[in-house]
Order: structure tokens, then C-alpha cells, then sequence
């Protein structure tokens, strides 16, 4: 016996299929009606390994501005798309951060956001380049992310390159203000790739304003004890320590230093890995007057002193990379709703002709070359009474340095 | 022996078929595991099967990537060329190693840390001199065609992995039937018993770690042509050495197909935890998932299984009466 196919329509049932046409001709929303695909999006963070916080905060951050863009109504060209998060661990390896982006591929994302580290920032956006898909690089200061060619592509944030002449610039102009009393510096970085490219320019450049550089310490990640290294710059004397590494290491030589009362006339960093607010609230003595040129909020965005306060309300820091995951994230939004969907050739000429107002940052007109944005800027920070105040650009700034530093008593 | 024999054609053809039959991730992750083994067997020839345990092959890892590296960004060599070269710099520096640590008769543990200080030394080397772009890194331009070795679809790098593994397991397949393979055997139980019976062993344990440095080269060049990518602690981190060692321990130091064993164990380990952790709610915020599993892992086998998975396959497949011998 053959088994019918067809269903029979009930009158109330057509009435009831009726109205429901009708309301989603009329574009009302309709109870259990097709919702748009959402988009899907990979995130590739470092969650585990030696830069695991580093990675949580960032996945705070895209937590955060994926529930604002979705709650907001989604992405309103798309029909209210929403955008659908996948999460993925690089464990900070090159391999792994790869792995990711193949198997996000599979699952069909319209873009990847990541991915921290640069040397897995440079494999898995080489990875993802493949598929012809966009990759937005939140952190990942190395200027070779950019330099590749790669048309898949987008550093919202600056890279080494631009920190390095704005933070030597930002010492230059105070070294001036106090007289020059600052003639030599010694250079401690990480010996991995963010370290030594940023030593390296900042050697290279830090003559031009006057200050010879004395000695480049490079050390390994982690470092544990930096005794040596703290006594090595007592003899050397140089007026100005320059540190160049990650949380722990950055947080552990400033420790040093002010524990052996080694008089400097400032402590300068540029992206150093560890100013931030963990430092500053945990150690305030060690860290006070400490500069840092880094990526940093606009102090004076109310968008930006309210997300602050919503993460320190729950719990936790406001750190670069938090806000930086939030930018990206919104800026990823802002190019699906122009380019109207997630086509990637379409979205790719979105984000390539972005005119994003990053309006948490301190930044200037979103202008993309080569896959860099020319309105990205540093902040020039320094460490007071406890809390961190933006010196420079002038534009932003919430307080006044202090340079030279006060001597040990 | 006939059953083992189908084993291994029914093995083969389904790692021939399987890149044809899943997605590019599960071929990524094939192909992660078969280049592993490949390491790992580059370990296992010369700490399993000779007992010169190293805790810094990665020295010979790295070598592989940055003289590849170099001689294609700097010299414009093909990438094709400079795999043998690749590999002769490898043996070069195994040579090296073997020759000064064992004229100095280093020996067991004292080789061990002999070797991690190698790759220590190539470590910061690498990071300060220029033609290495120091801790910079080196980029190589991806231009994806197989005449750059570079390849736009997985599956061919997949099948170069498995290549790699298969020659990995033919070498180590000959050194138990060789006289060269069971001197080293010799050597690995009784070094003073191996001598008193003739052999030479000074010139046995060079010859091995020159291959083993060789093999371990081979994977530096494949891993960086994958990649494109080389900073020094990449190439000369202590991460690479102690997945070699793992992989090989975990399935059975100086077997044949113990590396092969222990490289699907734990990259299989490592990808169904990150996957568990992705998709369990209770799992999501155990991040470390798969370095406790890791860890678990290994500790059992250390106590339970001194020899390995590949043990545990023996004493399975050994008849009842021998178990009990």
C-alpha cells in the first residue's frame, strides 16, 4: 500500500498560515517564524598557556560586544542577523591557533577576530587567507601582520612602528620640558618577537631625541628572578630603564628595581605588557610615575567610562585587551551592516573601505592601507596616586607627567 | 605475520582514503599527527632505539626550519632545494653534538642535559644574530604552488606528512633488522658489554644522532613551509622537544610504530578536550581541559606502562599463558 503523501489543511489551521503570511508580508515579527542565519564569527585567543589571562580578557571583551550588537537588534541590513560566536583556544601555539581557523572554517564563519600573539595572528590570518576570509587582528603589535599582502587582512589598532615614534616622541617632548636630564637609557625586552622588534626600534631611534642607549637586556619568557639584571642596570646608570615584555616579567623587573631602590629619573615602556590596572591597583608604590605609550581608552568617552565601569562591576580589569576585543567586534558589526551581508568579497570591501568611528579609542579617521589603519594611535600613560591618567596626546589627556621621578630616599 | 601484514595494508589505505572523506580541519588534524610521529620517530631512533635519551632535539628541528628559511628569503633558493640542504645542516649539527659530547664520554642523564643546552644556546643565537632576523622572526611570501612547496588544498601536505611518517617507520623498521640496529640495541642495554664485544661505540652513537638530526631537520623545513612562519622560539623552544620525547614514550620508546601510537593518542587527546570544552556547557570555563587530561594521561602511563601503548598492545595480543610469564 502506498503510504499518501500531501497534508490535509484544517480551516483553522489556514487561517491561522494566512495571518501569519500576512504578518510577515507586513514585516512583523511572527512567534516562531524564520529568524535571519546568524552570523558566525571566530575568535582565537590564547586561553590557556603563558598568556592565558591575557586571552580570558580578551574573550571577556567579545563576550561583551557580541551581547551589545545582539541585543541592539543584531545586524539590521541582515534582517537582525545575530552574530554567533565560536570560541577557540590557540594555547598559544602557531599549530593550534591554525587548527582553529580550519575547523571554524568548516563551521562556516563569516570572519575571524584574533589573535593576540603575532606569530599566530600571522599563521592563521596565512590560514584563513586561503578561504579568502577576513581576519581582524585585535592585538598583535608586529608590523609583518600587515606587510604581507594579504588582501583578508585589518589591524584597527596600531602596530610597533607607530607606538615606537609616538612614545619616543612623547620623551622626547618631556625630556625637553625637564631640561634633557635624561642621556642614556638601557632597553629590557622579552626575547621573543614583540621584545626584540620593539627594542630594536626604540634603540634605533632613541639618539634622535638625545638619549644614547647604554645596553639592550633581553630575557626569557617566563622569568622568574631579575636580580641580575636589576644590578646590571645599577651599573650601567642609565637615567631612563626602557621595558619592552609581558605581564608577569614587566611586573616582576619594575618590582626589582624599586625593591633595590635603583634611582631613575623614569621608567618608560612602550607596550609594556603589564601596565595596566592589575599592576597599578595591586602595587601602586612600584608602579608610581611609570610610563607606558600602549593602546588605551579615551578617557574622555563617556561609551568608554561606562563599558569600564560594567566590566569593573563585574569583577574585573579594564585592560587593553579587553577594549580592544570590544572595538573590533563592533567594528566588524558596523562593515556587516554596510556590506548587508556576510558574502565574504563583499564584507572584505567593507572593512577595506571602513570609515569606522572607534569611538572607545583615541584614534583618528579609519583610513585602511594595506590592511592597517592609518587613524590608529597610541596613548602616552603614565602610573599616579594609584591610578592611570593619559598624558599625551595632549587632545586626551587626563593629567600632567611627572618627569624626572622623585629619588629614592 | 600475515594478519599483521593486512593490518597494515587495512592502516594505509584508510589513512590514503581518510583525507578524501573528512573536512579540511580533520585533515589539518591528520596531518598534525602524522608530522608529529615523524619528529617523534626522529627522537625515538636515536633515545629509543639507541638510549641516547635528548632533551633538545629540537635543536636539529630548528636548524632544518632556519636554514631552509634563509636559504629562500636570502638566496632566493627554491624551497624543494633547500629540504636536502635542510636536512645535511640537521646531520651537521648532530654530528657536532655527538662528536663533543661523546669524546667527552656524556653519557645517560649527563647527554640529556648536554643536548637541552644545545638548543638553548641555538635558542639565543638565533636571537641575536641578523641573518636570522632575531627574535623578528622570518616570513616566508606565501605564494601557494607546489613548485614553492606551498599548497592551496590540504590534502597534499596531508599526504607529504604521511609520507614523512611512513619513510620515518621504513628507517626504523630497518634499523631492527640490520646489524646497524641491533648494535645500537647493544649499545642502548649495555654500552661497557657492547664495547667488550667489538663494537665501536663511539662511531655508532655519531652515526645515529647525525640521521636522527637529519630526520628531525626534515620535519623543521616541512613545519615552516606549513607555516611560513619562524621566530626562535619556534624553532628552538623546549615545546618541540618534549612533544617528541611524549609522543615517543607514550607509545613505546624504541618501537617501530610507538611514535605513530603516541602522536594519534595525544593530538587525539588534544583535539577531542578542546572540542569537548567547546560544546559541553560544564567544560566551557575548564580551559586547561586538555593539559589536565594531558597530564592525567601521562602519569598513568608513566606508572601503569613503563613501555608504552605499544606494551599495552603487546601483553593484549600475547597468548594467556604468556601474559602470565
Amino acid at each position: 500500500m502506498k503510504k499518501q503523501i500531501g497534508v490535509s489543511v484544517s480551516r483553522r489551521g489556514f487561517v491561522a498560515g494566512s495571518a501569519a503570511v500576512a504578518a510577515g508580508s507586513l514585516g512583523f515579527p511572527t512567534i516562531g517564524g524564520a529568524q535571519p542565519a546568524p552570523v558566525k564569527v571566530g575568535f582565537i585567543h590564547p586561553v590557556t598557556g603563558f598568556v592565558a589571562y591575557n586571552g580570558q580578557q580578551a574573550r571577556l571583551g567579545v563576550a561583551m560586544a557580541v551581547d551589545d550588537v545582539n541585543k541592539a537588534g543584531g545586524i539590521k541590513s541582515m534582517g537582525g542577523a545575530k552574530i554567533e560566536p565560536l570560541l577557540g583556544d590557540s594555547q598559544s601555539k602557531v599549530e593550534v591557533g591554525v587548527a582553529e581557523v580550519e575547523k571554524m572554517n568548516e563551521q562556516g564563519v563569516a570572519a575571524y577576530i584574533g589573535c593576540y600573539q603575532s606569530p599566530v595572528g600571522i599563521a592563521a590570518s596565512q590560514a584563513a587567507a586561503k578561504y579568502n576570509t577576513p581576519f581582524l587582528i585585535d592585538v598583535g603589535a608586529s608590523d609583518l601582520i600587515v606587510n604581507r599582502g594579504l588582501k583578508n587582512v585589518f589591524r584597527l589598532k596600531p602596530g610597533f612602528g607607530v607606538c615606537v615614534d609616538q612614545g619616543i616622541a612623547a620623551l622626547g617632548a618631556l625630556n625637553t620640558a625637564a631640561g634633557g636630564v635624561a642621556k642614556s637609557a638601557v632597553i629590557v625586552h622579552e626575547s621573543g618577537e614583540f621584545g626584540t622588534g620593539t627594542a630594536k626600534l626604540l634603540g634605533g631611534k632613541l639618539p634622535s631625541i638625545g638619549i644614547q642607549v647604554k645596553e639592550l637586556i633581553a630575557h626569557d619568557n617566563p622569568t622568574r628572578n631579575f636580580d641580575n639584571i636589576a644590578l646590571r642596570i645599577r651599573s650601567l646608570a642609565p637615567e631612563i630603564v626602557m621595558m619592552s615584555n609581558y605581564q608577569n616579567e614587566y611586573v616582576l623587573l619594575a618590582r626589582t628595581l624599586f625593591q633595590q631602590k635603583v634611582n631613575l629619573a623614569g621608567m618608560f615602556s612602550v607596550l609594556g605588557g603589564g601596565f595596566n590596572y592589575k599592576f597599578i591597583k595591586e602595587m601602586p608604590d612600584v608602579s608610581q610615575f611609570m610610563m607606558d605609550t600602549n593602546h588605551w581608552f579615551n578617557p574622555k568617552s563617556a561609551k568608554a567610562q561606562a563599558l569600564k565601569k560594567r566590566v569593573e562591576d563585574g569583577g574585573n580589569l579594564f585592560t587593553f585587551e579587553v577594549y580592544l576585543a570590544y572595538t573590533n567586534v563592533a567594528f566588524l558589526a558596523d562593515s556587516l551592516e554596510r556590506a548587508g551581508s556576510a558574502d565574504k568579497e563583499k564584507l572584505l570591501a567593507a572593512l577595506a573601505s571602513s570609515t569606522f568611528k572607534a569611538e572607545l579609542m583615541p584614534y583618528g579617521p579609519t583610513q585602511f592601507v594595506n590592511g592597517q589603519n592609518q587613524g590608529a594611535r597610541a596613548a602616552v600613560m603614565q602610573s599616579l596616586k594609584g591610578d592611570i591618567e593619559v598624558i599625551a596626546p595632549e587632545e586626551f589627556a587626563s593629567a600632567k607627567a611627572v618627569f624626572p621621578k622623585p629619588k629614592f630616599s | 605475520m600475515r594478519g599483521r601484514a593486512l593490518l597494515l595494508a587495512a592502516g594505509l589505505a584508510a589513512a590514503l582514503a581518510y583525507p578524501l572523506l573528512v573536512p579540511n580541519y580533520l585533515i589539518t588534524v591528520g596531518m598534525l599527527i602524522f608530522f608529529t610521529a615523524f619528529i617523534g620517530q626522529s627522537w625515538n631512533i636515536a633515545g629509543g632505539f639507541a638510549g641516547q635519551t635528548s632533551f633538545g632535539h629540537v635543536v636539529f628541528f630548528g636548524t632544518g626550519a632556519y636554514t631552509s628559511t634563509i636559504l629562500q628569503v636570502t638566496y632566493g633558493w627554491n624551497a624543494w632545494l633547500s629540504w636536502p640542504a635542510a636536512m645535511a645542516a640537521g646531520a651537521a649539527v648532530g654530528w657536532m653534538i655527538a662528536v663533543l659530547s661523546f669524546r667527552a664520554g656524556l653519557r645517560g642523564s649527563y647527554f640529556a642535559l648536554i643536548t637541552l643546552a644545545f638548543a638553548e644556546v641555538f635558542r639565543i643565537v638565533s636571537n641575536s644574530v641578523p641573518f636570522t632576523r632575531g627574535g623578528l622572526g622570518m616570513l616566508i611570501k606565501a605564494d601557494p604552488r607546489p613548485e614553492n612547496f606551498q599548497f592551496r588544498d590540504p590534502i597534499w601536505i596531508y599526504y607529504l606528512a604521511l609520507l614523512l611518517c611512513i619513510v620515518s617507520i621504513l628507517i626504523a623498521w630497518q634499523l631492527t633488522r640490520s646489524r646497524f640496529g641491533a648494535r645500537l640495541v647493544a649499545i642502548r642495554e649495555n654500552e661497557d658489554a657492547a664495547r667488550a664485544l667489538g663494537i665501536d661505540v663511539f662511531t655508532e652513537k655519531v652515526k645515529v644522532l647525525t640521521l636522527s638530526g637529519a630526520m628531525c631537520a626534515a620535519g623543521g623545513t616541512f613545519y615552516v613551509q606549513k607555516y611560513l612562519y619562524i621566530d626562535p622560539s619556534i624553532a628552538f623552544g623546549v615545546e618541540k622537544s618534549v612533544e617528541m620525547l611524549l609522543v615517543s614514550m607514550v607509545g613505546g620508546a624504541g618501537t617501530i610504530f610507538g611514535p605513530l601510537i603516541g602522536s594519534v593518542a595525544l593530538t587525539g587527546i588534544n583535539e577531542i578536550t578542546r572540542w569537548l570544552a567547546g560544546v559541553v556547557p560544564a567544560l566551557k570555563n575548564v580551559q586547561p581541559l586538555s593539559l589536565i587530561v594531558y597530564g592525567i594521561m601521562l602519569m598513568l602511563i608513566v606508572a601503569r606502562l613503563p613501555d608504552g601503548l605499544m606494551g599495552l598492545f603487546r601483553r593484549s595480543a600475547a597468548k594467556p599463558e604468556q601474559r602470565r610469564a
